[in-house]
């Protein structure tokens, strides 16, 4: 979703409770020194801009980049511009707040200033992902992140809208199975930590491989298991991950990524034997 | 079938890149692993007990029983499938962008060290070679020896000699024997996770305290060879041309 400049959307509960917390705080004179890698347009060219944001308990990094909005003065006391970035839900939800924060990737609506200075009382680091183009700021295109869900069919293929009974009955073992794949909200943090995932490889990355597996899995959507496997078989698939298992570590979901990697280097396995045999 | 089109579009490399990884992937457990372990194993020879040098002798003129047919056997059964899985293996170094500064995973430190230890094995393995085997003759290497005019068993001998012939060459040995057997010992984890076999994370730990267990014991076969042959005295083993110069040498320490 597009942000408003002003770092104020409708949605935005949390906005408000924050704002009450400064008027009754006022914090408490502590400021927060927040440095950003900033970037005008997609063609590049990026600098460093530091703030200084007064502290408020509770604050979370999505509150920092609101009140940097409201007050774009830069810790050189030049007036700057509100600081582009992406978000919708601010519950981590969604996926769309995703950045590097102190060197590692994640969503500013769950990363907590006081967790993040306890770690770094030198203060809070922004960047935008590295792997997907830049289009403001910390504002990045993940749209190849739907591109690759496209090519594995990560959907139940229905034809048409009128009543067509009830669906398959689906086994608690099977739910317990297929859930924790379903939370994956495209946010990209897999394919920003991982290895393989860059601009000289052609790899389709983690969660779309995951996404692959929970589809196969479904009864209905099984229709379809063929043609995702021949995308995990083909150039970019399952073959180009290296195992570093730094997916499943940086995955907000604590979705279990690397048991969808190695059902899937199974399954691709049992699929080329099965078409090379004419089933 | 309908894949079965557009992948026709596809080049061949394409086409057949699944199947290309996992031969990498085989390659690199049978036959190269498994070569690694046989050639540690018999390395390790050096350490038995009895006179010196004489099992591992045995051990080496057992693969040299194959005569005429033993190069082809090498050619075939081991440098070929190295050199497919050394190169491929650089083209896949090359879709890697290692952050292991950034993530300090020990997952990830791993998956780092897999492709440095493949590269330090690529360039030992060379050097390696051209100093034993009598490929290397043409370049001024090959100074391994079965025999010597006589008949007499110089294995151990001229093993000993390469080795010793200057300082630094046992610790190039030491270097190349431990990122050979962490290459193969964490190759044969992710090969693991690769074929679908470890599929969830407790399978995926169990296997690689096996594997670590595995990599330990190679590297301490590995390494007691090499101090085995370090510390073989050669001096008056290889001067002597009678059937027993090997049994003639002694440990030095
Ligand atoms: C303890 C350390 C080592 C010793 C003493 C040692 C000794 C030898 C000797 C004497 C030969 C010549 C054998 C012949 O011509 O029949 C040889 C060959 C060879 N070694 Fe090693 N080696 C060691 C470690 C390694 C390691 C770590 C590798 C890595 C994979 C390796 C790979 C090879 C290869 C590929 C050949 C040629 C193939 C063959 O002759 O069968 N060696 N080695
Ligand atoms: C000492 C001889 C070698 C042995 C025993 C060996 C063995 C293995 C094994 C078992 C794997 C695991 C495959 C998998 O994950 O499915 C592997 C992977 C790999 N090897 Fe080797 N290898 C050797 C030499 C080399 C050399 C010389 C290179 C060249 C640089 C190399 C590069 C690689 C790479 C890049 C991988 C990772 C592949 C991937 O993640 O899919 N290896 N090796
Ligand atoms: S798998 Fe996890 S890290 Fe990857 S996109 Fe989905 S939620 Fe984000
Ligand atoms: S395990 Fe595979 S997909 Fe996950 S981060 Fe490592 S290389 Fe990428
Ligand atoms: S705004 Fe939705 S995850 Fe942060």
């Amino acid at each position: 979703m597009e942000e408003d400049p002003n770092g104020k959307h409708p949605m935005s509960a949390t906005t408000h409770i924050h704002q009450t917390h400064t008027l009754s705080h006022e914090g408490n004179g502590r400021k927060i020194s927040v440095k950003v890698l900033r970037q005008s347009d997609p063609r590049g060219g990026s600098h460093w801009e530091t703030f200084e944001v007064p502290y408020e308990p509770g604050m979370n990094v999505t509150t920092v980049l609101q009140r940097i909005a409201a007050n774009p003065t830069n810790a050189e006391h030049e007036h700057s511009t509100p600081v582009a970035y992406d978000s919708c839900c601010l519950e981590e939800v969604c996926g769309a707040c995703t950045m590097v924060i102190n060197g590692r990737v994640r969503q500013a609506c769950s990363a907590l200033v006081d967790s993040l200075l306890a770690d770094s009382p030198e203060g809070i680091e922004l960047r935008p992902m590295t792997k997907f183009k830049v289009v403001r700021d910390l504002f990045v295109d993940r749209s190849p992140m739907f591109a690759a869900l496209k090519r594995i069919k990560a959907w139940v293929a229905v034809d048409g809208y009128h009543d067509i009974g009830p669906g398959p009955r689906i086994s608690p073992r099977e739910q317990d199975e297929a859930y924790p794949l379903s939370r994956c909200m495209t946010c990209g943090c897999c394919v920003e930590a991982c290895p393989q995932f860059n601009d000289h490889s052609t790899f389709i990355g983690p969660a779309a491989i995951s996404q692959a597996i929970l589809f196969n899995a479904h009864p209905t959507a099984r229709v379809e298991r063929d043609d995702r496997l021949a995308v995990l078989t083909g150039v970019g698939g399952i073959v180009d991950c290296g195992n570093s298992q730094n997916c499943v570590k940086v995955c907000p979901k604590d979705i279990p990524l690397t048991t969808s990697i190695a059902k899937a280097g199974r399954d691709t396995t049992l699929y080329k034997i099965r078409q090379w045999f004419g089933r | 079938m309908a894949e079965h089109e557009h992948q026709a579009a596809e080049s061949p490399a394409d086409k057949y890149y699944f199947l290309i990884r996992r031969l990498h992937s085989l390659t690199g457990l049978v036959p190269v692993g498994v070569f690694l372990v046989v050639h540690l194993s018999i390395n390790a020879m050096v350490l038995a007990p009895g006179p010196v040098g004489s099992e591992f002798q045995r051990s080496v003129e057992r693969i040299h029983s194959l005569g005429p047919l033993l190069a082809p056997v090498e050619i075939v059964g081991i440098f070929l499938p190295l050199l497919f899985h050394a190169l491929l293996g650089f083209v896949i170094i090359f879709t890697c962008q290692s952050n292991a500064q950034q993530y300090r995973y020990g997952s990830n430190i791993r998956y780092m060290l897999q492709r440095a230890t493949g590269i330090i094995a690529f360039v030992f393995i060379f050097y390696h070679v051209w100093q034993m085997h009598w490929f290397g003759e043409w370049a001024g290497g090959g100074r391994f020896r079965l025999y010597d005019e006589s008949g007499g068993a110089l294995a151990a001998t001229t093993t000993a000699a390469t080795i010793q012939a200057a300082w630094w060459i046992a610790p190039i040995y030491a270097i190349g024997v431990l990122s050979a057997v962490y290459h193969l010992a964490n190759g044969i984890w992710t090969s693991l996770i690769t074929w679908g076999i470890t599929i969830r994370p407790r399978s995926q730990q169990a296997a690689g305290y096996v594997c670590a267990a595995l990599g330990i014991v190679l590297s301490l076969a590995g390494l007691g060879a090499l101090n085995g042959f370090r510390a073989l005295n050669v001096t008056e083993g290889t001067a002597q041309k009678t059937g027993h110069s090997v049994t003639a040498a002694t440990r030095d320490r």
